[in-house]
């Protein structure tokens, strides 16, 4: 399935696929200490690796997924799987980010539920899920704990870290805290300071989990918990990833069936987008965790670099990577200037930082895109930056 | 007008020309900004020959990431924008390489190189070189040679400035001219004797 594993030297001229795919764990044995304070006596990231470690161990891209993605970015997990990996049309061999070339890693984030320790892990001390007892989590403790993932796998230096999202703020993170360890960054539909907008979408979001009486103060066994509330806050959440013009073009003012003539069906399903609304967050519910959603997005609302180091200048004074920073035209979650203000910083600060900007319709989801210009792009950073 | 068959080439060393003179100016390791900095052809040369740090302004994505396919700094953005966030003296040179004649408010603009850049070079085609004086008064119709190839629907929107019009301007304005280079229409011998008629191409290098 891929060229690589027959020959890792060649080029395959067509982009190939990344093929089968396997998780991994990683189990840190020693205590973790969050940025909270609060410690674990050790941790699990669940992973996934593409390519291959070069002999000098430097060769390794990071994919760092956002608030509701997981390690699995790209190839497959069997013949039947419906989907690849969430960034496959990145990743794979001769893609722009080319596995012929890198050993790329994505990890769950801590505080998650794919796998990773988060809230919905076994305590060992009591035998039952950790729930709100869990460390609260930074986006910093995210990437520190990836570093212990990159010592454990021997790798001596990052040749790119990548993310959109909540991914481009580890990424910002990683060239912060590790700059002789980090080659280049690149960020992107991201911020350096979530904003009222943002924390506010993120506090409905984590009410409507809070309010539903299921999620007993965090306290539930596995496939219960708040499913109506979580679900309202991934529909809710969604429209914030997509746009009036792209929403408008999927599903227009299409009906889902004839108008209903009974009165009571009034309230029941009637537009197309209302039904891909509810198909979200039913298919969210059988995936996430609510006590996981409510700490990814708080570990968003605390992602203030500027506020954290004093100035954003300030911030970014450590970094020695080379950055990369993209904003799209219609992301309203966070718009094209927050990231052009990324890379105004960087320079600001003396980093080199370059920042383009696409035009899509497609929303803050853009940076998922099948876009030869994104491709081109990342390619081309990664290979001469 | 020449034929098309040489159109490229002739571009080609005019470009070289431009560069050569601005690479001479530039200190080697300074911090260079390049305003309309296009496909990044001059800050490439820029940080082979004189290794520069460069960082290019372009409102065109296309050409940011033809910077970003050379390994050169750029930034996609309104080269105004961009200036107004960073200090006075930032930058040790700021370049206009044939971006002058576009500028939607060049005294502006240029007011503001000189606060963010220490020195400033300024590069156009002069306007009032004879050839293009007799392009119009016989043609009467926008000029077209191996420099402006486009009509004038292709064209995107250009204020012809000559010789004479750029140092009045800078005498008003009181910035200092430290150092020119007026070459005559084959960009390449320097001009000495009417420069605003014999010169087909002019190069600046101001300070405040």
């Amino acid at each position: 399935m891929n060229d690589a594993d027959n020959s890792p030297y060649s080029h395959t001229p067509e982009p190939g696929e990344v093929g089968l795919v396997e998780p991994r764990d990683f189990v840190h044995p020693q205590p973790f200490t969050f940025d909270c304070g609060q410690s674990l006596p050790g941790f699990t990231l669940r992973y996934e690796t593409y390519g291959r470690l070069n002999a000098a161990r430097d060769n390794a891209v990071i994919v760092l997924h956002a608030l509701s993605g997981d390690h699995h970015c790209a190839g497959i997990h069997s013949l039947n799987d419906r989907k690849p990996g969430w960034w496959n049309n990145l990743i794979g061999p001769g893609k722009a980010v080319d596995t012929n070339r890198f050993f790329v890693l994505c990890s769950n984030v801590l505080g998650g539920c794919q796998g990773s320790s988060g809230p919905s892990s076994i305590n060992p001390a009591t035998g039952v899920p950790y729930g709100i007892s869990f460390p609260f989590v930074t986006v910093r403790d995210m990437i520190r704990a990836q570093k212990l993932l990159c010592d454990h796998l021997g790798i001596t230096r990052l040749a790119g870290v990548i993310g959109g999202s909540m991914g481009g703020m580890q990424a910002l993170q990683w060239g912060i805290e590790y700059p002789d360890f980090v080659h280049r960054v690149i960020a992107m539909a991201t911020t350096a300071r979530e904003n009222a907008q943002g924390i506010a979408f993120n506090e409905v979001g984590r009410q409507a989990i809070m309010q539903d009486p299921d999620w007993n103060q965090g306290i539930y066994g596995k496939g219960g918990g708040p499913r109506v509330g979580l679900a309202i806050a991934r529909m809710m959440a969604h429209i914030t990833y997509l746009s009036d013009t792209s929403m408008d073009r999927k599903f227009g003012r299409r009906k889902k069936s004839a108008a209903p003539a009974a009165s009571g069906a009034a309230l029941d399903v009637q537009f197309e987008v209302e039904s891909y609304l509810k198909h979200q967050g039913e298919s969210f519910i059988n995936r996430f965790d609510a006590n996981s959603y409510l700490y990814i997005t708080r570990a968003i609302d605390h992602f203030d670099l500027p506020g954290t180091y004093g100035s954003l200048e300030q911030a970014f004074a450590p970094v020695k990577a080379h950055s990369l920073v993209v904003g799209f035209t219609s992301d309203w979650l966070f718009p094209p200037e927050q990231n052009r203000h990324i890379a105004l910083a960087l320079l600001r600060a003396g980093k080199r930082a370059t920042y383009a900007q696409l035009d899509t319709d497609l929303g803050h989801d853009s940076f998922l895109l099948e876009s030869p210009q994104i491709y081109d792009l990342v390619r081309d950073f990664l290979e001469r930056a | 007008m020449s034929t098309p068959t040489h159109t490229p080439k002739k571009q080609a060393v005019k470009r070289t020309v431009d560069m050569q003179i601005i690479g001479d100016w530039v200190e080697p390791r300074s911090r260079v900004l390049d305003l309309g900095c296009g496909r990044g052809i001059l800050l490439e040369y820029l940080a082979h020959s004189r290794e520069v740090f460069g960082i290019g302004v372009d409102l065109d994505f296309a050409k940011v990431a033809a910077c970003v396919h050379r390994g050169i700094t750029a930034h996609q953005g309104d080269m105004m924008d961009f200036m107004r966030y960073f200090p006075d003296g930032f930058f040790d040179r700021v370049i206009f390489s044939r971006t002058l004649e576009e500028l939607q408010n060049p005294d502006a603009i240029i007011q503001e190189a000189l606060r963010v850049g220490r020195t400033v070079a300024v590069g156009f085609v002069n306007h009032g070189y004879w050839k293009n004086r007799l392009d119009v008064l016989l043609n009467g119709k926008k000029p077209r040679n191996e420099v402006y190839t486009s009509l004038w629907h292709e064209s995107r929107p250009a204020n012809p400035v000559s010789i004479a019009d750029f140092e009045l301007f800078c005498a008003t304005r009181q910035i200092r001219i430290t150092r020119r280079s007026l070459l005559r229409g084959d960009w390449k011998r320097p001009c000495r004797v009417l420069p605003n008629l014999r010169a087909g191409y002019a190069l600046f290098d101001l300070t405040r």
